[in-house]
């Protein structure tokens, strides 16, 4: 069974016949966590960095900015068994366009804000595939916790 | 490179966009038209008016009573999204197949237009701008030269790949090089061999923006912006990616800011379901 994460989304599974994935990363970030003592995963697609733009569509789609997003995705985890300590951490996403630069870098920003969020709590990345000109895909087997990447135009690669 | 009689032959050979769109947008963007003329033109053709019925009646719109008559679709849905919705079905069949040489599969090309045209929208709209059915349009189908490129781009995808990645060079700017022609002066050609008017073949051939000094002319910008907005976005974006180049100077001289980047971020975030909902027409 596949679970598709939309854009501005999370799903988290301990079904170990389950894969979850999320398309199209451009400079929306793709966040993968997984705990592997308890076998419990999570991918949040978020769109943008901050959501103290627009407080009515965060507490409508909280999965479309990091700051309300991320905890959220965490948490769910913990319900599920998940501990903060065990967790592997993998980030996907964040494009720019060719001279995208400052406050118009998006991708950059919304790779910031988790930069940011990870340093306050004492979160560490396991493993990232972040920046550049190109699309991503991101896939996790929720028996195992193997991460599979996809750039539009080449092959699924296994982190 | 390719000779110029060898795209006209594959030009020849595509599936037009019917008349209709072309027809419908010099009435829509006129402000004398009244929505009878409105109705006239679509009405014209009868493959669009029973596409555009089929979807008003969808469970999507939620119409108590069946909408029978585009006059009847224009009174319930109003102008604005009967139009859109004549355009949307007049390029479907142009722009839905696949483009393995940009990497897309069938119907992801098609996607990344739809977003893009409702982004256009969305940027028409912020900055007030005139025409927004123009640029609704130019949105949609700008990327048309991909359509007849596609082939090439896979002939010379080692040299492309290769002055992008290392050389420095756009997407664009690597078909151009490589094959003589990119997808933006292509599409223009397509354009003018459909009968589009001047406006749309001057936006559609500049819709990367390479001259900047077209940025004077805001239709031109706002489709420009818009489709930066859908790259970063990432639906139904090729292995081209996101490798075009982003003009702050075009960001500053619309007043464009990065808060209203993400604001239009935001309500595409919100109302992708309208994307969705346009993609299941038939």
């Amino acid at each position: 069974m596949k679970q598709i994460v939309g854009v501005a989304d999370m799903k988290v599974s301990n079904n170990p016949r389950e894969s979850i994935v999320t398309y199209s990363l451009g400079s929306c970030i793709g966040l993968v966590i997984y705990d592997p003592a308890v076998k419990v995963g999570g991918i949040l697609h978020y769109m943008l960095p901050d959501s103290s733009i627009d407080r009515q569509k965060a507490a409508l789609r909280p999965y479309m900015f990091a700051d309300s997003g991320i905890p959220r995705l965490f948490k769910s985890a913990y319900q599920l068994g998940a501990a903060k300590q065990r967790m592997r951490v993998y980030v996907a996403g964040g494009a720019e366009i060719l001279d995208q630069q400052g406050f118009f870098n998006i991708g950059k920003r919304n790779y910031m804000a988790l930069k940011k969020m990870f340093f306050k709590n004492k979160v560490m990345i396991t493993s990232q595939d972040v920046g550049g000109n190109v699309n991503r895909t991101v896939r996790i087997e929720i028996a195992t916790g193997d991460i599979y990447v996809k750039t539009s135009g080449s092959g699924e690669v296994k982190i | 490179m390719i000779s110029l009689q060898t795209l006209v032959a594959e030009v020849k050979n595509l599936q037009p966009i019917p008349a209709v769109a072309g027809q419908l947008l010099a009435v829509a963007d006129h402000p004398d038209s009244s929505m009878a003329d409105i109705a006239k033109v679509i009405q014209y053709d009868p493959v669009i008016t029973a596409s555009v019925l089929r979807t008003c009646n969808s469970a999507y719109f939620g119409m108590k009573h069946p909408v029978e008559s585009i006059k009847d679709a224009v009174n319930l849905l109003g102008v604005d999204q009967v139009i859109e919705l004549a355009l949307i079905k007049s390029g479907s069949q142009a722009l839905g197949g696949s483009q393995k040489g940009y990497g897309l599969d069938a119907g992801e090309m098609w996607k990344y237009s739809v977003s893009s045209a409702i982004l256009a929208k969305q940027v028409a709209a912020r900055l007030s701008l005139k025409g927004k059915n123009t640029i609704f349009t130019a949105a949609l189908i700008k990327d048309m030269g991909k359509v007849v490129l596609e082939k090439y781009v896979a002939q010379s995808s080692g040299k492309i790949a290769d002055l992008v990645e290392n050389q420095h060079f756009s997407f664009q700017e690597a078909e151009k090089k490589a094959l003589g022609i990119d997808h933006a002066e292509l599409g223009a050609m397509i354009a003018k061999m459909w009968k589009f008017s001047p406006r749309m073949v001057n936006i559609i051939r500049h819709h990367h923006l390479s001259d900047e000094t077209k940025s004077v002319d805001k239709q031109i910008a706002a489709v420009y912006l818009a489709d930066c907005l859908c790259m970063m976005l990432g639906g139904g974006v090729g292995s081209d990616g996101l490798a075009y180049r982003f003009k702050d100077q075009v960001m500053k001289e619309l007043g464009f800011s990065a808060v209203d980047m993400s604001m239009i971020i935001a309500d595409f975030g919100i109302n992708m379901q309208e994307v969705e909902a346009l993609l299941q027409m038939a």
